[in-house]
């Protein structure tokens, strides 16, 4: 029986008090004539309940900035303004719109709907300065999650054979390798988070074996329990330093992740002996070159070349350049040389939105793993300095089921995006969107072509 | 033959002027007095704006009323307060409340700068900041090269009207101003608004489209001034509607969901709105996407040929988003027998919208308007077909460079909203709509902009928006706003690496 893979998604409360976005001040020449109360269709203004004679202070987080009450008060006393902890949350990618879009989709699961026209800025560095293709008419399409027809978010993990081979009988003499399937091509990496409790690492992967997808872990962050409960979708990862000759693998997902260190070539040997039946992922801090080290890996017939880029998407070390170059440079490698479905391509680091998924995807990336953004889809207000004991969102503390919750809106929402571009693209599976960046507009291409239309003007 | 000009000079209605009080509340310089004040009077008896006014009798002069301030550029003048205190107590600096108006697109200056058009009918000069936005690309970084010396002109003199119909079937239909509006369905927007947009479309001769949900009775009398919007959800389509509309627009695509079909959330969706749409109350309805009777260009013909038969009149636009191969589809089009391609450009308004359509599916106008162009000049078909863009276009200056880039006319929205005293807050979607009582369908709210306060602002923003064109086109020599189109030459691009645009 066909079965509708669907994200289960539930209204999830944040813990945390709401950041404003936009605070109305109250002068102290109001004279509590009510006029806000009438004007604000978004309960803003309240009379005080002590003393109903005055107004109470503006709820501020309900304000959506329509400028209605400063527009209406007779003394002029209201006065708008940025709310300054909104203005000044996150850092470089994670911009305060950006962390406060994620709180709100893994608050609701919803994808973001909003009036009015865009209103950013016209373009940007790397993925900003990226549109993906939509088709008109021509091509035959589909109705994205509104619809009728199937749109597969479904990705391979491992070496998929290039060609099958067949005895004179008919019998299959391809050996296969070792292969998985999720089916979204998200991948929560609990790694690289900064904080994580007992409760964080079951909630995440509960959410993860809720939505059939994997979650990466330190090995040594794992209890019996946890594995005993979510194991089937635990991929563990071994921390560099350890002798891979030895280590005993809990049974589960089929799946381990090792770092890449000056003896990556030698445990990838002893590994791939070893467990012929797993898939073997490596994770690899992006740098100079990386297309080439991807090409050694796939060389040595490793299954996942996981790619880490830093928290902005950018290359480590001095090259910096962004996953968007990056990833299309070891996608052209692999391509050049015939044999680009023989490894896997995960990329991690500065996925930001939900438009970063399709993006990195068009790009060359198979699969994408999640990690800071998990943080922010628990509230997290991205400090500069962090710790369990003075987190502002206590984010230890949180229930696993809360933790869980969240983290299926958040995924489930950006599902849902991903659906809505590939609808718009015309590409019925999301395996066919990798590397086409036939169907991908880029803001320099674009702007040389325009450049040159300018020079050729005249008069008709 | 007696060109448009010759018609239509005549009909531009003089200005209303009837200043609405109502939007004057921004403040964008905010004047502070510290407590240091001695209630000299020195500064009321200097500023001629009246920012510093004390009641006759009072000890204390009033708190200022920054709203009339020009801000710290009045430095320059021997009567800037700030400058003349004896105590030094005033100070002048940007407002918070400015700040928090508007957004890179429509900066606050933009938004401003259209109330007061829309109050007043006065153009703007056109080397006024507020006319491009702050985006950082597209139009905002596009200058037209003026000679530097000021021409004695007469606007009578100049025409700033567009021919719709290029071909040699259909009602030939001249506009003219070089735009017209766009499609905001009723449910999206209020019936004030719709009548508002109307009754100022009937004033100027030019049309308004009332997008895909069909529209009440109470706009019957508008039908020579109404586009038809054939969408995919075919709301309000029925034969009658086909008959009495003059401009039959097919939407393929919208700018700013590409690929997507129409949205209209369950609140805005009133027992009135589902009734026109023959829907359920309080559902959401959200329309397919693409038409299931299109797959094909064959099958965009077979559709343009439907309303050919039932209305052999009217005239045709194909409208649609704004992909890598538009060019081929506005190709296609024309071979269907389309009049009009409307390329509507990604960063178009819209009623509600997923974010991640409004930024990241198919290209800016600004991109796609000199390729079309081009691509239809290659195959000689330029000529007989008029080439409209939207989405995106501000400000006249916008419309100028738009055609200066290669189209013929344009498309418009946001702008009049923004007339109406829209501030741009996106909340347009859900709840009781708009808070402002445009996008609305919620009656208490939709009273606060009666349709002929908002016709007589629409009509002062066409006044004032028609005479920056005829500077702009007296300055640039030219007598006819037609020569503009495709004259790229006359546009300075200022162009930055893609790694210092950005937020």
């Amino acid at each position: 029986m066909y079965e509708r893979y669907h994200i289960p998604m539930k209204i999830v409360e944040p813990r945390a008090p709401r950041i404003p976005e936009f605070t109305i001040s109250r002068a102290d020449n109001c004279i509590n004539c009510g006029r806000c109360e009438q004007a604000c269709i978004y309960g803003v203004h309240k009379r005080s309940e002590s003393d109903p004679r005055e107004m109470a202070d503006p709820v501020n987080h309900l304000c959506k900035n329509c400028f209605r009450c400063v527009a209406e008060c007779p003394q002029r006393a209201l006065t708008m303004s940025n709310g300054a902890e909104y203005c000044s949350l996150g850092r470089g990618v994670w911009t305060p719109l950006r962390i406060s879009t994620i709180w709100g989709e893994a608050e609701t699961g919803k994808i973001p709907v909003f009036g009015a026209g865009y209103s950013g800025m016209f373009s940007g560095p790397h993925f900003d300065g990226m549109w993906t293709d939509m088709s008109e008419i021509v091509r035959p399409t589909r109705d994205g999650i509104h619809g009728r027809e199937f749109i597969s978010t479904s990705v391979d993990i491992g070496r998929l054979p290039l060609s099958l081979q067949f005895t004179p009988s008919g019998a299959l003499r391809t050996e296969l390798p070792p292969l998985l399937e999720i089916p979204i091509p998200m991948v929560l990496d609990l790694t690289r988070l900064r904080i994580k409790s007992e409760w964080m690492i079951r909630g995440i992967a509960s959410a993860a074996k809720h939505m059939k997808t994997y979650v990466f872990a330190d090995i040594d962050s794992l209890t019996q329990d946890m594995l005993s409960d979510y194991g089937d979708c635990i991929v563990p990862v071994i921390p560099p330093g350890k002798d891979v000759s030895t280590i005993e693998l809990p049974n589960g997902t089929g799946m381990v992740e090792l770092t890449v260190e000056t003896s990556w070539k030698n445990d990838s040997k002893t590994l791939l002996s070893r467990f012929p039946e797993m898939v073997v992922s490596f994770r690899v801090k992006a740098r100079k070159g990386i297309e080439d080290t991807v090409l050694e890996m796939l060389d040595r017939d490793i299954a996942v070349a996981h790619i880490d880029y830093d928290d902005d998407g950018e290359e480590h070390g001095a090259s910096k350049r962004h996953a968007s170059e990056s990833l299309l440079a070891i996608h052209s490698k692999l391509v050049s040389v015939g044999r680009r479905d023989a490894i896997t391509v995960m990329a991690g680091g500065g996925l930001a939105a939900a438009e970063h998924v399709p993006k990195s995807i068009l790009c060359g990336a198979d699969i994408v793993s999640l990690d800071k953004a998990l943080l922010m889809a628990l509230e997290c207000r991205d400090c500069v300095e962090c710790a369990a004991s003075s987190c502002p969102v206590d984010i230890a503390a949180a229930s696993s089921e809360w933790v869980e919750g969240r983290v299926m809106n958040m995924v489930g929402a950006w599902r849902d995006q991903l659906l809505e571009v590939l609808g718009a693209m015309g590409i019925r599976e999301v395996r066919r969107l990798r590397g086409e960046v036939g169907r991908a507009l880029f803001f320099d291409k674009l702007e040389e072509e325009f450049k040159a239309a300018l020079v050729g003007g005249g008069r008709r | 033959m007696t060109s448009s000009k010759d018609i239509h000079a005549a009909a531009y209605p003089a200005i209303a002027l009837d200043p609405s009080e109502r939007l004057r509340f921004m403040n964008c310089h905010s004047v502070t007095r510290a407590d240091t004040c001695i209630s000299c009077g020195m500064c009321e008896s200097l500023c001629p704006y009246g920012v510093h006014r004390r009641v006759e009798g009072h000890a204390k002069i009033l708190p200022p009323d920054d709203r009339k301030c020009i801000g710290p550029s009045c430095s320059v003048n021997y009567f800037f307060c700030v400058a003349n205190c004896p105590t030094k107590s005033l100070s002048v600096g940007p407002s918070d409340n400015s700040r928090s108006l508007g957004d890179p697109r429509w900066p606050a200056d933009v938004v401003l700068a259209t109330w007061r058009m829309a109050e007043t009918g006065k153009p703007m000069s056109l080397d006024d900041p507020a006319n491009c936005g702050l985006s950082g690309g597209g139009f905002d970084e596009l200058r037209f090269v003026l000679p530097s010396k000021k021409t004695r002109y007469d606007p009578e003199d100049i025409s700033v009207s567009v021919d719709l119909n290029r071909r040699g079937t259909g009602e030939k239909i001249t506009l003219p101003v070089p735009f017209y509006g766009g499609g905001m369905s009723f449910g999206s927007i209020s019936v004030h608004t719709m009548l508002a947009r109307l009754k100022a479309a009937k004033t100027w001769g030019t049309f308004i489209c009332t997008g895909e949900g069909g529209y009440p009775a109470l706009l019957v009398p508008f039908k020579d001034n109404i586009v038809l919007q054939i969408a995919t959800g075919l709301f309000g389509v029925r034969e009658e509607t086909i008959q009495r509309s003059r401009i039959i627009e097919f939407k393929y695509a919208q700018g700013a969901k590409p690929g997507l079909g129409g949205h209209l959330l369950g609140d805005k969706n009133t027992p009135d709105v589902a009734r026109m749409r023959e829907a359920v109350p309080y559902t959401s309805l959200f329309s397919p996407f693409p038409f299931h009777s299109v797959y094909s260009v064959e099958d965009h013909k077979k559709h343009l040929d439907w309303i050919e038969s039932v209305n052999p009149k009217a005239i045709l636009s194909a409208k649609v988003s704004t992909p890598t191969d538009e060019d081929m589809v506005a190709v296609g089009s024309y071979y269907a027998g389309a009049h009009i391609v409307h390329l509507d450009g990604g960063y178009g308004g819209t009623g509600a919208a997923p974010e991640i359509a409004k930024k990241n599916i198919a290209m800016p106008i600004e991109y796609a308007i000199p390729k079309v162009h081009r691509f239809l000049e290659v195959e000689g078909i330029r000529d007989e077909i008029t080439l409209i863009a939207s989405g995106g276009i501000r400000t006249a200056m916008d419309v100028a460079k738009a055609i200066a880039l290669g189209a013929d006319g344009v498309v418009i929205g946001t702008s009049e909203l923004v007339a109406l005293g829209c501030v741009r807050c996106g909340n347009c979607e859900s709840g009781r709509g708009c808070p402002r009582g445009i996008a609305t369908t919620d009656p208490e709210l939709e009273r606060l902009n009666p349709p002929d306060w908002g016709a007589e602002r629409l009509d002062n923003l066409y006044t004032a928006w028609r005479l920056q064109w005829c500077e702009l086109l007296a300055r640039l020599g030219m007598e006819d706003i037609s020569e503009l189109s495709g004259r790229t030459d006359l546009l300075r691009y200022r162009d930055r690496p893609a790694k210092e645009v950005g937020r």
